[in-house]
């Protein structure tokens, strides 16, 4: 093992797991926020890759131009599903934890089968566009463009979401909304418009997420399966409920996964993930930043 | 189908030859099963496959100019014209549903064999039960080297397995050699289900039994979010050829990585699965030309046996593909199948396996490079001889062996 196997690893690792915080982090927003875990995350991503990767087929529009345009088609997607879906689940008189489970992940199923059905089970990717393929070697280092600008685009949305969370009056609202829920309504804030605003910037996140992975990975109806499941450990290591945590959960898991194929088989690499998370949860239930 | 008085007399014998009253109600019909994945991340396979069972069907039963079991004939003349009808059940790639969807298929819809599977960890259970009911499975396209190692009365496949495919390899690696190829150091690269772990370990015993180096054994989980830690170790052995099994996922998300790393070997020799399929060349074919799989199909056979294009043709206005080394033995599949239980003159499982048991099917009946289908003990065919086929100028050609070869190898690949 020389230094620049370890360099190379720590840096790929970093790179994966900014994006890993990227669609971590609409997941972890929307349930610091109402208590909801989305259990389509995954196929919002999904949506957001065929988006993509659409875009590119019927109007040659390079996955980065694209990205902007999924997203704000995302955060729309996502504001829907909570009117139409979600309103109703969180409003059940029995059972409210069960209704909001099977509701989202019956919305997964059907997202899914949508799919299948309209997009067909074949695998797509985009064959050419601006950084697919394209390194940036430093040093014996490679750095492939497409995850690189990923992690840019990532380290932004985190800075964009922070901005405004703190900095603006929705934001506070929806601060205010997640402490008290009912309180807000006496200050004359619509609760669902807040959650409503909570789940559009969610999905816009994970959609942001989406277009700059088509760029490196392929799009199936099942795709967005491997990266929910990373996506919940990672929120439940950094937090729950907390948007930085998030975002350090990523980091953290993507380093995890990369080096522990330096000691483990490739085939054990999700071993060390597993790994940190039990040690975290063993010593701090609530995750390494959470609130709750 | 009319009743005529033919088949009723036809039926009566074969009531009085075999006794239980059910064995004539099944003779205008022989449901065969067909266990594929019809959803989840091989569903593509499970959807073309069935479009080549279809059109094996429809040559079984319609009637057709053709150099092949069944084709001339309408339906299956042993059982008075009885026609094929295929039950498709969907497994999803999970060996326990493909146990009970075999156990359905038996008990509910009463097939009388079933025909599988892709995934060969898939092949293992949904043989298994098929073992216990006394009907017959064949594996249409798996290819791990022990599944008829398991002392099966009930299993049967037609085509080679990832041994035969791998000496292949072996043997073109030998070949170059003698050339003057400068081929020393392998590195393998297999997933991590049954189909991978098999045949790496058949690559690294060929590799040691004929003095190969391997540099690099690498065995990575199948349909990971990255690939970059294992593409790092590859780059870093940098082995004279690389050797990958994967499937169609894993197989763009390497070939991706590979270039965003950097790394270029000289040769890859895959072992076809994803590295076979239409949807892997979409996505990465410029960084492939010169790629090497194994194949047990290639279309330049159509040369030498035009029923092979037309059967391509028939196919192709169904799938909008061209057969490949999936499709190809899915039909031959159904076709070995159906000429068994004509042969046997009854839907009963036991007889059809016998039948199976009996078969030697002359290599240009098939639509195959193969010299015969004949089963040995195991219910292996040994004489299903593999080719290789090299990625050049977006379309494959047979390099390998030189009986079926059209074109010299290109070494390195560019």
């Amino acid at each position: 093992m020389t230094a620049e196997t370890i360099i190379q690893s720590l840096a790929s690792g970093l790179l994966m797991g900014l994006l890993y915080g990227l669609i971590a982090v609409g997941l972890a927003l929307i349930f610091g926020l109402m208590d909801v875990v989305n259990f389509a995350h995954g196929e919002f991503l999904m949506i957001a890759m065929y988006a993509t990767f659409f875009l590119f087929a019927f109007f040659a529009l390079d996955p980065l131009l694209a990205a902007p345009l999924v997203a704000a088609a995302l955060f729309v997607f996502g504001a829907v599903v909570y009117l139409l879906v979600v309103r109703f689940a969180v409003r059940a008189k029995a059972n409210t934890g069960m209704v909001q489970i099977f509701s989202t992940f019956g919305l997964a199923v059907l997202m899914r089968g949508v799919a299948q059905y309209f997009f067909t089970p074949d695998y797509r990717s985009i064959p050419h566009s601006w950084l697919g393929g394209k390194t940036i070697s430093i040093g014996g280092i490679y750095l492939p463009q497409p995850q690189l600008i990923g992690a840019l685009i990532a380290i932004a949305a985190f800075a964009g979401l922070y901005f405004f969370i703190h900095r603006t009056d929705f934001g506070r609202a929806l601060e205010a909304t997640r402490e008290d829920a009912g309180a807000v309504a006496l200050v004359g804030i619509d609760k669902n418009k807040v959650f409503a605003l909570g789940w559009g910037l969610g999905a816009a996140l994970v959609g942001l997420a989406g277009a700059v992975m088509s760029i490196f990975f392929y799009v199936f109806p099942d795709v967005g399966a491997s990266f929910a499941t990373i996506a919940y450990v990672t929120v439940a290591l950094g937090g729950f409920g907390s948007v930085f945590g998030a975002f350090a959960g990523g980091i953290i898991v993507g380093l995890v996964e990369a080096t522990t194929t330096l000691i483990l088989p490739p085939s054990l690499k999700t071993v060390g993930i597993y790994g940190v998370y039990l040690l975290v949860v063993f010593i701090r239930p609530r995750g390494l930043f959470g609130s709750i | 189908m009319t009743i005529t008085r033919r088949n009723v007399l036809l039926g009566a014998t074969a009531a009085a030859a075999l006794g239980p009253i059910a064995a004539r109600a099944q003779t205008s019909e022989v449901k065969i099963g067909v266990i594929y994945p019809f959803s989840g991340a091989s569903a593509q396979i499970g959807v073309d496959a069935q479009r080549a069972f279809e059109t094996a069907a429809e040559i079984i039963n319609g009637k057709y100019d053709y150099d092949l079991p069944l084709a001339r004939t309408e339906g299956l003349p042993g059982l008075g014209g009885a026609k094929i009808k295929l039950v498709f059940a969907d497994h999803q790639a999970d060996p326990q549903k493909g146990r009970a969807e075999a156990e359905r298929l038996i008990t509910q819809e009463k097939v009388s064999a079933i025909i599988g599977s892709y995934q060969s960890a898939v092949a293992v259970t949904a043989s298994q039960t098929c073992e216990r009911y006394q009907i017959p499975y064949l594996s249409a396209d798996n290819s791990s080297p022990s599944l008829h190692r398991r002392g099966l009365k009930y299993y049967f496949r037609a085509a080679p397995h990832d041994e035969m495919f791998s000496g292949a390899m072996f043997d073109f690696f030998d070949m170059m050699k003698k050339k003057g190829t400068k081929i020393e150091t392998l590195a393998l690269f297999h997933e991590d289900t049954i189909f991978g772990t098999d045949s790496g370990n058949a690559q690294l015993k060929l590799a040691n039994e004929r003095g190969y180096k391997i540099v690099a054994d690498i065995k990575y989980r199948a349909n990971s979010p990255s690939l970059s830690a294992e593409v790092q170790q590859l780059k870093a052995a940098n082995a004279d050829v690389l050797m990958p099994s994967s499937y169609t996922t894993d197989g763009i998300l390497l070939v991706k990585t590979m270039a965003e790393l950097g790394y270029k070997p000289n040769a890859i020799v895959a072992q076809d699965a994803g590295f076979s399929e239409k949807a892997l060349y979409d996505a990465v074919g410029d960084k492939l030309e010169g790629v090497i799989s194994r194949g047990s199909f290639s279309l330049d056979l159509a040369a030498k046996r035009p029923m092979v294009g037309k059967i391509n043709d028939m196919f192709k206005a169904k799938s909008g593909k061209d057969l490949n080394d999936f499709s190809s033995r899915q039909f031959m599949g159904l076709i070995v199948m159906a000429d068994a239980i004509n042969r046997a003159k009854s839907a009963d499982g036991e007889k059809i396996r016998d039948a199976l048991a009996a078969t030697e099917m002359p290599g240009e009946q098939t639509i195959m490079p193969w010299k015969r289908v004949k089963f040995d003990e195991s219910g292996q065919n040994n004489d299903a001889d593999p080719v290789l086929l090299q990625y050049v100028g977006g379309k494959f050609v047979t390099i390998f062996p030189a009986q079926a070869a059209v074109a010299e190898a290109i070494w390195p690949m560019k």
